[in-house]
């Protein structure tokens, strides 16, 4: 509904100007948008680090489905140092993702990453923080809908300010129906709608439930992300839920960048530049200290 | 040298008794004995016992004047002991030497009071200007003078008086300087008031010369004026909101006879509510505030609307492209008491029903028209009663209803306000004001489809009262003093929808209630032909108090978590401040001076506006618990001078304003976000300042009127939760704004007006890059900057025509020719993009100019009788 609302206040405002607006193209002159270096990168606790790398384009002009696939970067130099090692990491041929057999994530450890590609250099850094698993999760119905719903969690947040935590979800059952029938729900691990971090900053060192929907890919055309199934749970999806406790950039990356893909489009919301912690680039270098639970929604 | 002996003893022989004079008698004799002349202004004299104060200075020159002068040492013991007489200060309060002419300065055709006349006394020039009700009072020694009345477009007048035993009373009715009467010399014109006075940043227009100047689709549009003064920008094309040096929208205070006009504007701003047939007089002060106004930081445009013909009963109205207008008004009680009615109403709705607009038209089913309605009635009580009732009414209408289907939309928005206003005159020298004032503003939204409907609703409320004294105990001070307490009603932001007998839980209304109360004290103090000081100060006191609910919101869900209640009177959170309020002019000569000025201000109610341009729904909200009052301090200096007999008024001012405590929502933030809870939740702080310089070269005289403002200017913000905490300017930072306004008076037929304006143009945030995620996401970079990109700059020129009918019997008109935007510039309004995707899966985007107003001609007619 409240989608709506605004969508009416617009038409208002296109038929005022309409009156006698007149409208044409135009160039815009933004500073010059040389590639920037894009870093997608994470180290998990007990996980080998994973990069992937890609170039970003200008705003302007054509994109086509074959520069979005050639836009990976190869053959960079990817070094991650932790303190005491620094390991230089393999590209897996093809698309540019870049790892490692040396280090592997462990809570406490910082990893300071260097990209050094198309002549420019980028560096980051991100820490490992101790897990901070879920008390409990459960699933439960919304409102009147009888068979769709949330998962609910309760979690005590630790005394300490600063806390950040990320929330990630995937149905690892298979369609008993529809046009997907027979597939898996979720390839991956999805970001609820509504966004996938928090922080501690109003709730620090308190214990409370919390629930979130199911996310959808952006662009998604599946059936369940169009129909009344929209955001919710089903009776009967095994939900693997990934909570993670993870690091200010980390946190304000995906804060700033989900809200910025939510709002976006929209001529009545301010801006939302993303903060990213790759200095010199674009992008994020985070590490995850996550816990997984499994429940069956019912 | 011999130093004079000047100690100061207290011996009882009194000086005072003997000398049953004024201080000029004493002033004579000091002149005849010594054949040094005091210089008057060397003098306080308040008393007719004489008690003096001297400056430093002064007393070093009549340590002199004794010495030089070889007074006999009785006198100087004498002189010497009133100096220091207690009972000498204590006649002050009993006889006086002093009296005091006072009166109403009121035009002669239709008893409207004249607000800022020159009145003053021909002999030593001191004098006064009248309050916004005529009022004006000059104190001074007993004598024989020639009291002169001067106001700019009306014929001066001069009377001889005498003051002696008693005070006078003396009204003045001035009549129009037209230009059947041009020939007349107005002489001994006290034309220099902008050199003169100690204000800074002050601008009185009239609302006959802005009728003269070009206007947009023919719609007389005073705040579009005000914008083309130095200092103030335009929010841009269809946009009421002004910036006054930095300042956002809500940082000017818009009276209409005292009330809080909370939103000025029409139709998304593309006309202002005020009817330019209703309004007697507008000022605007966007530098040093006076004590007596507060509540805002950057300015304060005070409009007074006219108060109806006492002489004679007269209708005047027009028609334009736009709308039409009718203005009634005329005497109760010939003299003392009189009526004006004044409506306007836009008939665009008629144009788009049936038969104008096919039914398969977008158009088809929408109705849209603002309308207004000013009234006002005064009652002369007795000499020193009078009593003001004014109100306005003003509403926009919007409604849509869909041709093919039962979907409709009602969206009704506008101002009510009411002031009521007594005047006393308590004694000839002090002056009284008590105003009651109501104000409203609302806007509602209500949709529906079938059984469904919802409603969006937003306002604020205000109940004021309102005391203001002025005390002119002589020509050298003006003292106002004063109260105010409002109590404030808000309603931020609510909805509420229902389903056929069904109504959905959307949280309860949300209502903040506030006080807000201020006392001031404001001298206007002439210590002599050289230095003027203005000074005040003014205590403000703002509490939010309950009925409150605090939502505590969930970080994540933006739902509330937690709640705090407040009970019903409860102070959430209480703000007193202290409020400085410095000026002051040095006269280098008599056409040329220097100011000087130092401002404090705290704003405790605030604008939460996203866009930037002034929609009907952006919301009042107060200080809270969470909202800090905003804090502002302005310095401002200028240079003023008068060049060919005050022909031409030049000044350059240089200003730097800080603000502290600032709002924006937070980034990202979208309307829906929030329904029902605390819009404040949504706010980050920060702050931002300004500086600039203003120039600004006034022709006032002559066939040839009009000028020329310049303004180069900076404005920059600071806020931790944006722009990764880096500074940015803000989308009306303007480095560059020129405004040319020109009025030709070619002879008693032919007016003709243009004006152009030049405006750097306003900036935006706009993607350089993009880049892919793995999860599908397209992340768009701004390259670290918000609003990086500057639109084109914005200028353009419009030029209009009157011609003034024949006058027949008592029926007056004229036609109003106007061309807006003469040479067809296409200045951008939005730039937007569009992307286009074509099957192969490319990708194009492409930026999009919209321009709203081509070259649009006007024609309005005009009538009087």
């Amino acid at each position: 509904m409240k989608k709506n609302v605004l969508k009416y206040i617009l038409t208002f405002a296109a038929i005022t100007a309409l009156f006698t607006a007149c409208e044409k193209n135009v160039t815009v002159e933004v500073p010059e948008a040389k590639p920037l270096i894009v870093v997608e990168g994470v180290i998990e606790t007990g996980q080998h680090p994973l990069i992937l790398l890609t170039s970003s384009l200008p705003f302007f002009g054509e994109i086509s489905t074959s520069q979005i696939l050639a836009n990976s970067i190869q053959g960079a130099t990817v070094v991650i140092n932790d303190g005491t090692i620094s390991d230089t990491l393999q590209q897996i041929p093809g698309f540019g993702v870049y790892t490692s057999t040396i280090i592997t994530g462990e809570v406490g450890k910082t990893y300071k990453l260097t990209v050094t590609a198309n002549g420019q250099t980028v560096t980051s850094s991100t820490s490992i923080l101790p897990a901070i698993p879920l008390d409990s999760l459960w699933f439960k119905v919304d409102g009147n809908k009888d068979s769709l719903g949330f998962a609910w969690a309760h979690l005590t947040d630790p005394d300490t300010l600063g806390n950040c935590y990320r929330w990630v979800a995937q149905r690892i059952n298979h369609y008993t129906y529809g046009p997907d029938s027979g597939k898996i729900k979720d390839s991956t691990f999805i970001s609820p709608v509504g966004g996938s971090v928090f922080e501690d900053r109003y709730i620090n060192g308190r214990s409370f439930d919390i629930s979130f929907p199911r996310g959808a890919f952006s662009f998604s055309t599946k059936e369940d992300d169009e129909n009344e199934e929209k955001f919710h749970f089903k009776k009967g999806d095994t939900i693997v839920v990934k909570f993670s406790a993870i690091d200010r950039g980390c946190f304000d990356f995906w804060r700033t960048e989900e809200s910025q893909v939510s709002s976006n489009g929209n001529p009545f919301g301010s801006p939302q530049p993303v903060h990213s912690n790759i200095t010199g680039g674009l992008g994020v270098w985070g590490g995850y200290s996550p816990s997984f639970d499994t429940i069956i929604a019912q | 040298m011999k130093k004079a002996d000047f100690k100061l003893k207290t011996t009882k022989i009194g000086f005072k008794k003997r000398a049953q004079s004024s201080i000029f008698n004493l002033q004579s004799s000091i002149a005849t004995l010594t054949q040094f002349n005091i210089i008057y202004s060397a003098f306080r004299c308040l008393t007719q016992s004489v008690y003096c104060t001297f400056a430093p200075a002064n007393r070093l020159q009549l340590n002199y004047l004794f010495y030089a002068s070889s007074l006999s040492s009785e006198f100087r013991k004498k002189f010497c002991t009133f100096l220091r007489s207690p009972t000498a200060l204590l006649s002050f309060f009993r006889q006086k030497s002093t009296h005091t002419v006072s009166g109403y300065v009121i035009e002669k055709a239709t008893g409207e009071s004249l607000l800022g006349a020159n009145v003053y006394l021909k002999e030593n020039l001191k004098g006064t200007t009248t309050n916004q009700y005529g009022f004006y009072s000059i104190t001074v020694p007993d004598g024989d003078y020639t009291l002169v009345v001067a106001y700019l477009g009306f014929i001066s007048q001069e009377v001889p008086i005498t003051l002696k035993t008693v005070d006078i009373t003396k009204s003045f009715s001035l009549e129009s300087a037209s230009i059947e009467t041009k020939e007349v010399t107005i002489n001994g014109e006290k034309e220099d008031r902008n050199v003169q006075s100690a204000e800074m940043g002050r601008q009185k227009l009239s609302v006959e010369k802005i009728k003269t100047l070009p206007a947009f689709l023919g719609e007389v549009d005073i705040l579009k004026t005000i914008q083309l003064l130095p200092g103030v920008s335009s929010a841009g094309e269809g946009n009421s909101g002004f910036y006054v040096r930095g300042g956002g929208p809500d940082q000017n205070l818009i009276l209409l006879d005292e009330a809080n006009v909370y939103n000025a504007a029409h139709l998304f701003g593309f006309f202002s509510v005020f009817n330019a047939d209703a309004v007697q007089n507008i000022t605007l002060t966007k530098g040093n505030m006076p004590a007596n106004y507060g509540g805002r930081l950057s300015s304060v445009l005070d409009i007074q609307m006219k108060e109806g013909n006492n002489q004679r009963f007269g209708v005047q109205g027009g028609i334009g492209f736009v709308s039409s207008r009718l203005t009634i008004e005329g005497p109760i009680k010939k003299d003392t008491s009189s009526f004006i009615v004044s409506a306007r109403r836009t008939f665009i709705d008629l144009f788009m029903g049936k038969p104008f607009v096919s039914s398969s038209s977008n158009f088809n089913g929408n109705k849209y028209y603002f309308y207004d309605l000013n009234a006002k009635v005064n009652y002369r009580l007795s000499d020193k009663d009078r009593l003001f009732l004014s109100g306005y009414f003003g509403r926009d209408v919007f409604r849509f209803k869909s041709s093919n289907s039962d979907f409709t939309v009602n969206i009704p928005w506008g101002n009510a306000t009411a002031t009521a206003r007594w005047n006393h005159l308590f004694h000839n020298q002090l002056f009284l004001n008590t105003s009651l004032i109501f104000t409203n503003y609302d806007f509602s939204f209500e949709g529906g489809q079938e059984e469904f409907s919802f409603k969006l609703f937003s306002g604020i409320k205000d109940y004021n009262v309102k005391t203001d004294f002025t005390w002119l105990p002589n020509t050298q001070h003006t003292v106002k003093f004063g109260m105010n307490y409002i109590y404030h009603v808000f309603i931020p932001n609510n909805a509420s929808a229902r389903s056929g007998d069904v109504n959905f839980n959307l949280g309860d209304i949300v209502r903040q209630y506030a006080h807000d109360g201020a006392v001031y004290l404001n001298d206007n103090f002439e210590i002599n032909d050289k230095w003027l000081l203005d000074g005040g100060v003014r205590l403000t006191l703002f509490d939010q108090v309950g009925p409150f609910d605090r939502f505590v919101n969930d970080p994540i869900t933006n739902t509330p978590t937690d709640t705090i209640h407040y009970d019903a009177g409860q102070s959430v959170k209480a703000y007193f401040h202290v409020e400085p309020r410095f000026a002051a002019r040095y006269s280098i000569n008599h056409v040329s001076s220097l100011k000087a000025s130092y401002s404090q201000n705290y704003q405790y109610i605030h604008l939460a506006s996203l866009s930037g341009i002034s929609l009907p729904t952006d919301t009042w909200v107060p200080s809270s618990d969470r909202v800090k009052p905003q804090f502002g301090t302005q310095y401002a200096l200028g240079y003023f001078r008068n060049l060919k007999m005050n022909m031409y008024e030049t000044s350059v001012e240089v200003y730097y304003k800080e603000m502290k405590d600032q709002i924006e929502y937070q980034e990202g933030f979208l309307p829906e976000n929030q329904v029902n809870g605390n819009l404040d939740n949504f706010f980050v702080f920060g702050k931002g300042w300004s500086y600039g310089a203003e120039f600004f070269f006034k022709k006032a005289k002559g066939d040839l009127t009009g000028w020329v403002g310049y303004t180069i200017a900076w404005t920059k913000r600071q806020f931790a939760d944006l722009n990764l905490g880096n500074t940015f300017y803000p989308k009306y930072d303007r480095r560059h704004d020129i405004s040319v306004v020109l009025t030709y008076d070619l002879n008693a037929r032919w007016t003709f007006g243009a004006t152009w304006v030049y405006a750097t143009g306003n900036l935006n945030t706009f993607p350089e890059r993009i880049y892919l995620m793995s999860n599908g996401d397209i992340v768009e970079d701004y390259g670290g900057q918000r609003n990086n990109y500057r639109l084109p700059a914005y200028h353009r020129m419009d030029v209009s025509a009157t011609y003034k009918i024949k006058k027949h019997k008592r029926f007056e008109s004229s036609w109003n020719f106007s061309i807006f935007n003469v040479y067809n510039r296409y200045n951008p309004y939005i730039i937007y993009f569009d992307t286009a995707y074509d099957p192969n899966g490319k990708i194009t985007i492409q930026a999009k100019q919209i321009s709203l107003f081509p070259l649009i001609p006007s024609v309005t007619y005009n009538f009087k009788f």
